[in-house]
């Protein structure tokens, strides 16, 4: 895997850093980086798919519900252990999202993002309309089972989830399985031209995307102690994570992390200054500025600085 | 000697001016762009520049800070935990609506932060209080809970639309969420036994349904007398289309959108001959003198929408002022069980005319009413037997004229205009 | 089951109103607009706000709605389409975040409660025995006179031509002398102006609302999706099909599963035939 010693070093450093955090910020920091961690997971499961392969799926929090919901329905309907619930959660959404999706990648660009969308459009009306004493309906549930509590206790479970899904996703990315991957999200007719199964490869890249999707899925709903398909089933969700994604810089591990952290911080931080609907406003607005100056994002940004840094120095 | 004195002086001046700087925060949890959020945030900050006026609560200042949550579910739940961790509220007031309150519950649980719910009213929360009575201690809802508004409309239907307008058969147009799935429940299980109406047809809808055409038609195949609407996603968009269609049908039932002043002006005008069931005070509501006072500072002092406050401006504007009673006999908002005991003893008997109007008080653990046989721990109380002298009734319907102005038709006690049908059905 | 045929050829004629100008930007320039629902939004919004507001008559809001989609479609692709030139994926999501932004937008300026709108044309008419309001008669009129003027507009003006040469390949119809970019510019003007016109009367018909971008793009999708790309034809009749199912569904069946349905068959059709039931045969 090539795996050098800055690798080592450079992660270390990241998780010190992240354990230490607690110390160093208030409660409300604490609070707001969990939802970032989060986010996080969900977008690097988004750039395990979309972002590498440049198979832009528009209905990511469709996988991510079926987490979330397998987890709190078994749980709080059932009684079954958390312990056992989170596993299941996470097969059952690689298999709905296999059964489910695996055709669609048949389909190329476009028609695969509007699959994706109308999926998530389907998942938001049958959880209301399917068995709605077991989903909640439309109102969604509450009293479902927590895993933590406190800002402190949430901050670290929600970091070394993320801390984990990061280095897991990073390793796989750098074998050659994720160099494939990457080569089908350039020229996906050249991979196949050289023998290799694209099918196969898209296959694994989706199956993936959807065990970090379901794990965070059913992780998040434990944290919130809540879920409504409204909250779950929404385009602006899926506007937050691929934006997360492409601000903070797609194909790479760390971009989704900026991403997610970026964004989250803003909304939040803004809230001093602007407390009302403006607030949203501006955020977007920011957003897209930043998208349209730099779609390749700010891990990109980052990179070609330093380059040029190290360019010019030598 | 003398120095140490200094600084024990000088400590203690320093000791008491902070104590002196002490202020009481409390933090309004809501949409900030609806009517509904506004209507909560304005009542609370009129309330609490009253008790600052006459001197604070306890020697001390109250001061309000806003989270907003755009209603959406998940901004509640952020919004809930900037309130307690970066503001550290003493108490909070919530506008929110029941999806929204569902989900930052669990943090309250958490935080133990004294709560006051003004607009949700899902019965499924008070069934939480009844279960588990100590970590729901801070959680107070003072508007009547869902189940008790539809178990009063019951009556609505025995003594107006049989007895007055002599229906006796229905059918119920519901929306396909879980509040129409609980009322329609009700209104089916008790509309026939108590009220002598037949259910023909229960017709659930998507409340992204464009076209009620094909609904409607569908109700009039029913061969009922009239419809009964359980509506509250999108419910302007059903009433408006049962006026422009001008279904030969008579409809009423429970319409959300109809319940603020901006009804008439959101709608075009295309609202006349619509009823609802409404928390009180609604629209249209004839005021005791204190209430109406309310409104005249109220309107004094806001000049944007909503005119007048809903009922929910009403439950903040009272609310706020009981739980800041609360706190004081309880020596702050700390000790969350002594602050829910002297809560619970709150009670505000508003008269008109010498008769007992309005009344804003909570129901204790284990008192049963009457009528339902269940308790409604930590939810506002309300009378659902006339001549209602226990308080106010759980709802009253109003009807929207097609002039534009509204009025109370039902309970009788209240009312100040008749139940008619709209002008384009002939009888 | 002549109500079901009524219904279903009014609510037909306002879906096919709504999604023909989404066609249009997907056909010819291949990109999908997801802010295409802002043009409705907003068009709905301006109409309020001019004739419902400010008091002014109705053909005039409708204009003024027309004209302010028109400049907006403009604006989208001077700005944002030829700025990120050829990155189709870059524009997709530009379009998705400019939606979201024009939401926070319009809660803003109008607040987030529902208004509704006064008919274009107040009254109804009972059509064998089946109530219609002159309103949605008037949107599927509407729809019919204007998707066929734009069928004929495509088949036999110059610059109709030229749009279908720069739809099926845009290198050789720049080679043959046509400028890409001013078609794909009228493309987006036509586009914007047609969506603020189904706008205002999806508006009319339902309410207005900050978040109601979402519903019609999803039926515009579907209708393009099942349709296919490339064909107006295609768009008058899918939306005729999807109309007609939604009636049905509601009216045999049950009215909950009104959208189900819908998302289903768009799921089917993409599975078994991808380039929809009258689209060409590249994607």
């Amino acid at each position: 895997m090539g795996l050098r010693w800055y690798h080592f070093a450079a992660w270390g450093a990241f998780i010190l850093g992240l354990m230490a955090l607690p110390e160093l910020v208030s409660k409300g920091a604490l609070r707001t980086i969990i939802f970032a961690n989060y986010l996080a997971i969900f977008a690097i499961s988004w750039d395990l798919l979309s972002g590498r392969t440049g198979y832009i799926s528009f209905g990511h929090p469709f996988l991510i519900g079926i987490g979330a919901y397998t987890s709190a329905i078994l749980t709080k309907r059932f009684g079954v252990d958390v312990e056992m619930a989170i596993p299941i959660a996470v097969v059952v959404t690689m298999l709905g999202g296999l059964v489910v999706l695996l055709p669609a990648l048949r389909i190329k660009g476009s028609y695969f993002a509007l699959v994706t969308l109308a999926f998530m459009e389907l998942m938001y009306q049958l959880v209301q309309v399917i068995r709605p004493d077991l989903t909640g309906g439309t109102r969604g549930m509450s009293g479902i089972q927590t895993l933590t509590r406190g800002a402190v206790n949430g901050f670290y479970l929600s970091s070394v989830l993320m801390v984990i899904v990061a280095i897991a996703a990073w390793l796989l990315m750098r074998t050659r399985l994720g160099t494939a991957l990457t080569a089908v999200g350039l020229n996906e007719s050249a991979v196949e031209g050289s023998g290799l199964s694209t099918t196969k490869l898209k296959m694994v890249a989706f199956l993936a995307s959807a065990f970090v999707a379901g794990l965070g899925g059913a992780f998040y709903v434990h944290y919130l102690g809540s879920i409504a398909p409204r909250a779950l089933f929404d385009i602006n969700f899926v506007f937050t994570i691929i934006v997360a994604v492409l601000i903070g810089g797609a194909s790479t591990i760390i971009g989704p992390i900026i991403g997610a952290f970026f964004l989250t911080f803003l909304l939040e931080y803004l809230r001093p200054w602007l407390p009302g609907a403006e607030r949203y406003f501006i955020y977007g607005g920011i957003a897209l500025l930043l998208y349209m100056y730099q779609p390749k994002g700010i891990y990109y940004m980052l990179q070609s600085g330093w380059a040029r840094l190290k360019g010019s120095t030598s | 000697m003398k120095l140490v004195k200094g600084m024990g002086v000088g400590l203690l001046s320093a000791l008491m001016a902070t104590t002196a700087l002490a202020e009481i925060k409390v933090g309004f949890i809501g949409s900030l762009s609806s009517d509904t959020g506004l209507s909560t945030l304005r009542g609370a900050e009129m309330a609490i520049e009253e008790l600052n006026a006459q001197g604070g609560v306890m020697g001390e200042k109250i001061t309000l800070v806003t989270a907003d949550t755009g209603e959406d579910v998940t901004e509640g739940v952020k919004a809930y935990e900037y309130l307690a961790e970066t503001e550290e509220v003493d108490f909070i007031i919530s506008g929110s609506i029941d999806d929204v309150s569902l989900g930052w519950l669990p943090r309250m649980q958490e935080f133990q932060i004294p709560t006051l719910d003004t607009w949700t009213s899902y019965i499924g929360i008070i069934d939480m209080v009844i279960e588990d009575p100590d970590t729901m201690a801070p959680y107070f809802m003072n508007i009547a809970s869902d189940e008790a508004l539809a178990t009063l409309y019951i009556n609505f239907g025995a003594d107006v639309l049989k007895a007055k307008m002599g229906w006796d058969s229905v059918v119920v147009l519901a929306e396909d969420t879980a509040f129409g799935g609980a009322i329609t429940g009700l209104v089916t299980d008790a509309l026939a036994p108590v009220a002598g109406i037949e259910v023909k047809d229960v017709i659930t809808y998507d409340v992204n349904t464009v076209d009620f055409g094909p609904i409607f038609s569908k109700a009039q195949a029913s061969g009922a007398d009239f419809i009964y609407q359980v509506s509250s996603v999108n419910s302007q968009v059903m009433s408006s289309q049962y006026v422009k269609l001008q279904v030969p049908m008579a409809m009423t039932g429970v319409n959300v959108s109809a319940l603020g002043m901006e009804y008439w002006e959101d709608t075009g005008g295309a609202g006349g001959g619509i009823s609802t069931l409404s928390p009180v005070p609604s629209v249209g509501f004839e005021l005791d003198p204190v209430s109406a006072k309310f409104v005249e500072d109220y309107q004094a002092k806001y000049t944007s929408r909503p005119s007048i406050p809903h009922f929910n401006g009403f439950n903040a504007y009272h609310g706020l002022k009981q739980a800041m009673a609360a706190a004081a006999e309880a020596g702050g908002f700390k000790d969350v069980k002594a602050w829910n005991a002297a809560m619970l003893k709150q009670d505000l008997k508003l008269e008109k005319d010498g008769k007992l109007w309005l009344r804003y008080g909570f129901w204790q653990h284990g008192e049963v009413e009457p009528v339902t046989g269940r308790t409604y721990p930590q939810n506002a109380r309300f009378d659902l037997s006339a001549p209602y002298d226990d308080a106010q009734p759980s709802m009253v319907v109003i009807q929207w004229k097609e002039d534009g102005t509204v009025g109370v038709v039902y309970p009788f006690e209240y009312a100040n205009t008749e139940f008619e049908l709209p002008s384009w059905i002939k009888k | 089951m002549i109500q079901i045929l009524i219904q279903g050829l009014l609510l037909s004629g306002l879906y096919a109103l709504i999604a023909v100008g989404f066609t249009l930007i997907f056909s010819v320039g291949r990109i999908l607009n997801l802010a295409y629902g802002a043009y409705l939004m907003l068009g709905g919004y301006m109409y309020f706000w001019i004739s419902q507001s400010m008091g002014m008559p109705k053909l005039f809001g409708v204009v003024i709605a027309v004209a302010f989609g028109v400049a907006l479609g403009i604006l989208k692709y001077q700005l944002i389409v030829k700025t990120l030139r050829g990155d189709h994926v870059a524009v997709e999501i530009s379009t998705l975040i400019l939606a979201v932004v024009l939401q926070a937008g319009v809660v803003l300026v109008f607040g987030d409660s529902s208004k509704i709108l006064l008919p274009i044309i107040p009254g109804v008419v009972y059509i064998a025995g089946v109530p219609v309001t002159y309103n949605i008669l008037a949107a599927t009129l509407a729809s019919w006179v204007i998707l066929g003027g734009l069928y004929l507009f495509i088949k036999n003006t110059h610059t109709g031509r030229a749009m279908q040469a720069v739809s099926m390949d845009t290198k050789g119809a720049a080679i043959s002398g046509i400028v890409p970019d001013h078609i794909n510019m009228i493309t987006w003007a036509i586009s914007g102006g047609l969506g603020a016109l189904g706008g205002v009367f999806f508006a009319s018909y339902t309410q207005l609302a900050p978040s109601m971008w979402v519903a019609p793009l999803i039926i515009s999708v579907a209708v393009v999706i099942v349709g296919g790309i490339g064909s107006i034809i295609g768009t008058l009749i899918v939306a005729h099909v999807v109309g007609f199912m939604e009636v049905s569904v509601v009216s045999l069946l049950s009215p909950e599963l009104r959208g189900v349905f819908t998302m289903l068959l768009i799921i089917l059709v993409l599975v078994m035939r991808p380039q929809g039931l009258f689209g060409r045969e590249e994607l």
